[in-house]
């Protein structure tokens, strides 16, 4: 017991020791973020949320959004949730971290004893010379971007070439790119059947590979056009006023162009010195503890997690074993060796889906993949398995969302 | 034949430098992984490639095996006359394939 | 004073039952939202299926892929966390 207590107060730094209660902020109301403070709550926890915006829009799903099969209200989520059952929700952004407070746009600060940062992607257009993300859209976040794309490719003459461009790993929802590439091409099949789709790739291979490209055979034969890195898929710049896409070895005339730029952590991981060289913010994979700044906490697409991807799904179960974490070491505890799920569904058109699973533990430094575990759904299957996991990525997100907002 | 992509300029200014890039897709097996049976998979790697601008030799390069599949090499040369380049590449087992891309100079 | 203080911070964080390994990621489908709500559920119950699944039994879709990152006595851990209502 007495060594317990002194851990505990090596632990504090002294602006926390006026607060009987232990204090956590966190930064980000995302999938991470507002499933780390609910989970943080319910064990006894004071957190306040940091937001910058007063709705949440969920990325999962947007896709079908961009093909008109769904809409964008049905992606928005907010904070009442949180609100009502106790937790403090602060709706500003974080200008910055200093020791043991977050400084946030208007100047004021909050004290942490411990800070959990789920800060989410920035995206990098700039890495694309010519880019304008206003005429070519990246729709990689929901929102304004999202409904660009959509009226662009509702507005697009039948006959049209829509080109679609993914980036190089590592990047916010791997099978993303090849989802939205699949539900474009359903809306052209369905609403413009005389245009044309092609994904240029800065990679030769992605997740779910086999997968898509069985549904593609099918569904969208002479329709959608993969173009793998070794083929040229490699932007490497647009004239974003012409729509002209250049690869290393040609060019393509768009309709609408739809151009998903390189990737690193959030803005504010950047401003807290938590990213390395990389970009993105190397973690401890037991307790997601900043190697870079201790009593800061990551989780979630900003954070370097191994073979972990960067998904909605993801973030939820790095919330929940971070929030335990945390807890665990304000008591003066270490925290237990994890592992965590990974399951990703993917929509090819309305009631075909593919999933990928994956189970993780910590080993030398990140994530791994625990072998003979996880993998994708499989080939062949008949339509009755598609279907099934198709509804089971609408569960899946009922389920989430309801996990994550309340 | 192997899928060669090779980018230049169709036309350029006499003096000007022009960027040239080339790939061409190719396992480059290293010759030390083994395969699915255990044994070692002999070693198939593009050795050499060359760009010859009529006739002239601009640029070579020696491969290795650490060099990744589809090997992408791109490189700059100054544009003195209309005429051809031929880009080769040769390597184990006999491999050897040559494209030629005009270019006329102003 | 500061050992004071930092006790008093101690004891206000009461250790509950931490989720064996694994077994916060449940949440993320089993919630409620159309996929089986497993607390409630009998335990046993919970990790025989997942049992047989990692055995090759049964035909599910994706927690096969799942149950086979488990060893037995993690799914019979886990089966016994979720079970319980919270």
């Amino acid at each position: 017991m007495r060594r317990r207590a002194l851990l505990g107060a090596a632990l504090l730094a002294a602006p926390a020791l006026a607060q009987a209660a232990p204090k956590v902020v966190v930064i980000g109301g995302g999938f991470g973020g507002a499933t780390a403070a609910r989970a943080l709550h319910r064990l006894g926890v004071a957190v306040t949320l940091v937001e910058r915006d007063a709705t949440y829009l969920s990325c999962p799903f947007s896709n079908a959004v961009i093909a008109g099969l769904r809409e964008m209200e049905a992606q928005r989520f907010g904070y009442d949730g949180l609100r009502r059952e106790g937790i403090a929700v602060v709706l500003q952004a974080a200008r910055t971290v200093e020791a043991r407070q977050v400084v946030l746009a208007d100047g004021a600060t909050l004290p942490f004893d411990r800070l959990v940062m789920a800060p989410g992607i920035a995206l990098r257009p700039d890495a694309i010379p010519g880019l304008d993300t206003e005429v070519m859209p990246h729709a990689w976040r929901a929102g304004p971007q999202t409904l660009l794309l959509r009226r662009q490719l509702e507005a697009m003459e039948d006959g049209g070439l829509v080109v679609l461009s993914a980036p190089a790993n590592p990047y916010r929802c791997p099978p993303g790119p090849y989802e939205r590439a699949s539900l474009i091409a359903h809306h052209l099949k369905t609403r413009k059947p005389r245009s044309k789709l092609i994904l240029l790739d800065a990679k030769d291979t992605f997740s779910k590979q086999k997968l898509f490209e069985e549904a593609w055979a099918a569904l969208y034969p002479g329709l959608l056009e993969w173009v793998p890195l070794s083929s040229g898929g490699k932007v490497v710049e647009v004239d974003a006023a012409a729509r002209v896409v250049r690869t290393e070895f040609g060019e393509h005339q768009a309709a609408v162009a739809n151009i998903i730029p390189p990737q690193s952590a959030g803005r504010i991981a950047q401003a807290a010195g938590l990213t390395d060289r990389s970009g993105w913010c190397p973690v401890d994979p037991v307790s997601f503890e900043s190697r870079q700044r201790a009593g800061v906490h990551l989780i979630g697409d900003a954070i370097i997690a191994g073979a972990m991807p960067k998904s909605a799904f993801a973030a939820n179960a790095q919330a929940r074993v971070c929030a335990e974490a945390v807890a665990a070491l304000l008591r003066g505890e270490a925290p237990a060796p994890p592992k965590l799920i990974n399951t990703c569904y993917s929509l090819v058109e309305p009631g075909y889906g593919i999933s990928i699973a994956g189970v993780y533990q910590p080993a030398n430094g990140l994530l791994a993949d625990v072998p003979g575990a996880g993998g994708v759904s499989a080939l062949g299957a008949p339509a009755a398995t598609r279907a099934a996991e198709a509804g089971y990525a609408e569960d899946w997100f009922r389920t989430v969302t309801a996990d994550a907002f309340g | 034949m192997a899928r060669a992509l090779i980018n230049l300029p169709r036309t350029a200014r006499r003096g000007e430098v022009i960027e040239i890039r080339t790939l061409i897709q190719h396992v480059m097996e290293t010759g030390y992984r083994p395969g699915a049976d255990g044994v070692v998979v002999p070693r198939d790697i593009i050795t050499r490639f060359t760009c010859l601008y009529n006739n002239e030799e601009i640029f070579a390069a020696e491969l290795a095996p650490a060099i990744a599949a589809n090997p992408f090499l791109s490189f700059s040369t100054v544009a003195t006359e209309s005429g051809i380049l031929a880009f080769t590449w040769t390597g184990d087992n006999g491999f050897e394939q040559t494209e030629t891309r005009s270019l006329t100079v102003t | 004073m500061r050992i004071c203080v930092g006790l008093s911070l101690l004891v206000a964080l009461p250790a509950a039952a931490a989720p064996p390994p694994g077994a916060s990621s449940c949440a993320g489908c089993h919630g409620g939202g159309g996929m089986p709500v497993l607390a409630g559920q009998p335990a046993e119950a919970i990790a025989g299926t997942m049992l047989a699944y990692k055995a090759g039994r049964g035909s599910p879709t994706v927690m096969d892929r799942i149950a086979r990152g488990f060893t037995e006595e993690e799914i019979r851990a886990i089966a016994a966390w979720v079970s319980a209502p919270r």
